[in-house]
């Protein structure tokens, strides 16, 4: 029994304040079960709060909602699932990978390079669309490919300025998270309505919206996985190594097995992540592709008192990710992630 | 460190995805904030300097919306911090059931904040609302949560502080379990009261932990966008608008875009310009206590 472990009267203030904020916490979940079983009788008037004694529970708001006679539903569910799935196993992927690679390889970039990029992007760019005529697209993706062979020639010659270590460019990848994604959300609008009237239509699609929710989600996995890369034993790979494995079967034969449970835990946070996003579906999205939480926030204006049909609708975006925390929660418990959050 | 040019193979997939999705949008949206650029009515990107800039920072109503966001960004993780130190303190000191909260009190974080919005518009209803039956009862008249400036602010706040407290729970309960024992054994055997204990011991130990905690949940916060759109949509007026939804109204309601690229470029210089200063005045105690 640790020293710290509260004893005598002071535990059960302890305990009277916890009691106070489970209440709080818990009190709007409940709040939003009990309603999704109400009927317009049970809502106006005066608010009612247990079933069977205040009101009479119906389940007319979930027949409503899984007949679909309410409108569209079943599709949003199963764009969110599906863009939300493979978002969260490409970025978890990809991420893991680039994760693995700044943990174990030394990487050297110079500045100068970094420079190049964003002055021959920015300018190509300009230059392309309003000197030479290119339409805008064109000129972006000229801009984009000759930007980034430059600065990799750069990074090749011998340019004087400060060389970016591995922690440079991790610090680099985790900042991407600092940034109001409004900024990226609008200009990534832009750019995918530019390229949508080149023939490559990006917005409302699969693919738009997954190649978005990656780019976004890998700040986090590239921190968690980082972490979690960081504090494997190196001796196995060493190992390994004295036996000339090729690194790659290094990376999936025994690192990948061994990082498992990150993998796991790396995937929940995406995938909750990309599930709940509101502001990308916003601008990305108008039809077939739109998400839960797009149709959640449109119950608001189209039905503003049926809070019976407000709420089932509102539980289905809620539940998978409360089955997500209760198994979040058990890997938690085997301290699993208190290393990924140091 | 081994060299190995497989190196290049397991991190380009990531750099490309960044450069491609999340650099590179912003060079054009950088360059477009520097033209006059409408899409409804049309017309042809023109380049204008830095007037998009000029009118916005001239413009009352980009002053008074980054003020809001800031109101409801630092209200909220001040009490955020305070409810959620509090909490992991408790569940750390093993009070009776400590194991069933830690489950519970996760929840909130994981729910979709929209959802969470439309949950609170029930909750904060004036005439039908659970809240104000219970301010009733306790013999208040009902009061206007959603639709008066003040009620409309500590609402968001409410929502934002129920549904990120559980993040800094999390975060701190994690930097706790780190603590070494054998000081507060010391402490114990000195007789320090447990108050002393913790702000000679505990605060200064979790510093660090708390400044990381602080910071990501001050920037998240300035984001906010969905609890907005659902609970208020900026009203009433524009007294509950944030930097976010002012954006989406420029951009996606007007469709200025050179404008809304001005705009969120400022945001961007507002977040860094509040991240340097944080670390500025921070930085001395933490160096401190290392």
């Amino acid at each position: 029994m640790s020293t710290r472990t509260l004893k005598g009267a002071p535990r059960y203030f302890a305990l009277l304040g916890i009691l106070f904020w489970a209440a709080f916490t818990l009190f709007p979940l409940y709040w939003v079960i009990v309603t999704s079983f109400k009927t317009s009788i049970s809502v106006v008037g005066q608010a009612t709060f247990i079933p069977f004694v205040d009101f009479d529970p119906s389940l007319q708001a979930w027949s409503e909602l899984l007949s679909g006679e309410r409108g569209e539903f079943f599709n949003n569910v199963i764009a969110s699932t599906i863009i939300g799935l493979s978002s969260a196993v490409l970025a978890t992927a990809i991420g893991a990978m680039a994760a693995y690679a700044l943990v174990r390889f030394p990487f050297k970039v110079k500045l100068a390079s970094g420079i190049v990029f964003f002055v021959i992007a920015c300018g190509g760019y300009l230059l392309g669309a309003n000197v030479f005529g290119f339409s805008r697209a064109i000129s972006m993706i000229i801009a984009f490919a000759i930007a980034l062979v430059l600065s990799l020639v750069t990074n090749r010659l011998r340019v004087p300025g400060p060389i970016l270590g591995n922690e440079d460019i991790i610090f680099w990848f985790v900042s991407q998270r600092m940034f109001p994604p409004i900024v990226a959300a609008f200009a990534l609008f832009l750019m995918y309505s530019e390229m949508g009237r080149l023939g490559f239509k990006l917005i409302d699609t699969y693919f738009g919206m997954v190649l978005a929710y990656i780019a976004f989600s890998l700040p986090i996995v590239v921190w968690l996985m980082r972490d979690f890369f960081a504090a494997l034993p190196l001796e196995v790979e060493e190992a390994a190594m004295v036996d000339n494995v090729p690194s790659w079967r290094i990376f999936t034969g025994i690192v990948l097995p061994m990082s498992v449970p990150g993998l796991v835990a790396t995937f929940m946070i995406t995938l909750a992540f990309v599930w709940n996003e509101f502001l990308f579906a916003l601008f990305l999205t108008n039809a077939k592709w739109q998400t839960l939480p797009i149709l959640v926030a449109g119950q608001n204006s189209q039905r503003g008192d049926e809070w019976w049909s407000i709420s089932a609708a509102a539980l289905v975006a809620i539940v998978p990710m409360m089955v997500m925390a209760a198994l979040l929660s058990r890997l938690m418990r085997s301290g699993l992630l208190i290393g990924a959050i140091k | 460190m081994r060299n190995d040019p497989i190196k290049y193979f397991f991190i380009w997939p990531a750099l490309f995805v960044v450069l491609a999705i999340s650099i590179f949008p912003l060079i054009y949206s950088l360059t477009t904030s520097f033209m006059s650029f409408r899409l409804v009515p049309p017309s042809p990107p023109r380049f204008n300097g830095l007037d998009n800039y000029v009118s916005l920072l001239t413009n009352p109503r980009f002053w008074h919306v980054t003020v809001t966001t800031s109101i409801i960004a630092f209200t909220s993780v001040a009490i955020q911090y305070v409810i959620g130190f509090a909490v992991a303190l408790a569940l750390h000191a093993k009070v009776p059931g400590e194991k069933l909260f830690r489950v519970g009190f996760l929840l909130p974080m994981l729910i979709a904040p929209v959802a969470v919005a439309l949950i609170a518009r029930q909750i904060f209803n004036p005439t039908q609302g659970p809240l104000n039956q219970f301010m009733t009862f306790l013999g208040f008249p009902n009061l206007p949560f959603l639709t008066e400036t003040h009620w409309a602010i500590g609402a968001l706040i409410t929502v934002e502080v129920w549904q990120w407290t559980p993040f800094i729970i999390l975060m701190l309960l994690a930097g706790l379990a780190t603590l070494p024992d054998d000081v507060y054994e010391a402490a114990s055997l000195e007789n320090a009261s447990p108050w002393r204990q913790f702000w000679d011991i505990t605060f200064p130990m979790m510093l660090p932990i708390s400044a990381a905690v602080v910071f990501i949940r001050l920037i998240e916060s300035y984001k906010i966008i969905d609890t907005v759109f659902v609970l208020t949509g900026g009203g009433p007026g524009i007294s509950t608008e944030t930097l976010t939804l002012f954006a989406y109204q420029e951009g996606f309601k007007k469709f200025n875009l050179g404008y809304t690229s001005a705009l969120s470029f400022l945001f961007l210089i507002v977040i860094t310009v509040i991240g340097v200063v944080y670390l500025a005045i921070l930085k001395p105690y933490l160096a401190k206590h290392r």
